[in-house]
């Protein structure tokens, strides 16, 4: 056990800190393009098999409300994600007396990204379940890989932004020392 | 200046043909969605051009980190995906052809670039009178 002692935070939730990327304010405005662009990338993947399910010729399964479910879900996580104030997670108390407001900014980033987890275990679950095991043509299980590929882009999407954001607050902190 | 003059006829050229392409693709087919593309591409800069007034209102300039600015980045982004993605399903759950699905996304790239070079020209001219 030779952690340093030295800067230890017994509030912290892990030992690894948390991820600190200094990036330019360039970066940080690439990063919300690409995030915007993957989120617009994984719903059209999603209309795209809901529209092709809608255009096909008498079709053996159809993509119906529980094919959505996966994709709200994520879209929820992503939100309530990203609602979330940056610097409260990292725990650095300048403004909170009590930790309490950390300690409720950790429980609601954790019911995001369990929001965002779930939503891609239930379309991997979803194509298998619905699509793979019924031995469909493959052109039916393109549905399944499109629900796939969009809770995986949502995801994706969601940790660029974090990612793009988080560095910006870092580099505000240096511009106010 | 007359630089400036040239390059907007040659950007109001390029305009030109973007929408002569979009319409071609309409009407060869008679199947006027693939309109909705240029709708878009033309709505694509609005979030960015509404969003950045709330950095350019900042005292301070260089801090580029506010939030607002930030959506305005996110929206344009997703506009610009869906004017590409738009003829791409549409092509392929066969309501247009893939001619048309590809004039017009050529001819929204070529509406989209114009309004992005244009701003760009627009943005480096009035840097020279400051």
């Amino acid at each position: 056990m030779s952690l340093p002692r030295g800067n230890y935070d017994p509030r912290r939730v892990c030992v690894n800190p948390f991820p600190n990327l200094s990036l330019d304010k360039h970066k940080r405005a690439i990063g919300v393009y690409v995030a915007g662009a993957l989120f617009a990338l994984a719903s059209w993947q999603f209309w795209d098999a809901a529209i092709l399910s809608r255009h096909t010729p008498d079709p053996e399964v159809h993509v119906t409300f529980v094919d959505w479910v996966p994709g709200i879900c994520s879209v929820l996580g992503f939100i309530i994600v990203n609602l979330i104030d940056k610097d409260r997670i990292k725990g650095e108390d300048s403004f909170s007396g009590e930790g309490g407001a950390v300690w409720r900014a950790r429980l609601f980033l954790f019911i995001g990204f369990a929001f965002m987890a779930g939503g891609l275990a239930g379309s991997i679950a979803l194509h298998v379940l619905k699509y793979y095991l019924q031995e469909f043509p493959e052109q039916f299980l393109y549905y399944g890989y499109a629900n796939m590929s969009q809770n995986v882009c949502f995801m994706l999407s969601a940790v660029i932004l974090w990612l793009a954001q988080s560095s910006s607050s870092e580099y505000e902190y240096n511009l106010t020392l | 200046m007359a630089a400036g003059l040239k390059t907007v006829i040659l950007l109001s050229f390029v305009l030109a043909v973007g929408f002569l392409l979009i319409i071609l693709s309409c009407a060869l087919w008679a199947n006027w969605l693939p309109l909705l593309v240029a709708l878009t591409f033309v709505l694509a800069p609005l979030p960015n051009a509404l969003f950045g007034r709330f950095n350019a209102d900042d005292f301070s300039a260089e801090y580029e980190g506010s939030g607002p600015a930030d959506v305005g980045r996110f929206l344009t982004s997703m506009i610009v995906v869906t004017g590409f993605a738009l003829p791409i399903v549409l092509a392929h759950s066969e309501v247009i052809r893939p001619a048309a699905c590809v004039m017009s996304i050529i001819g929204g790239g070529l509406v989209y670039g114009t309004i992005l070079a244009y701003t760009a020209a627009f943005r480096q001219d009035e840097s020279d009178f400051d």
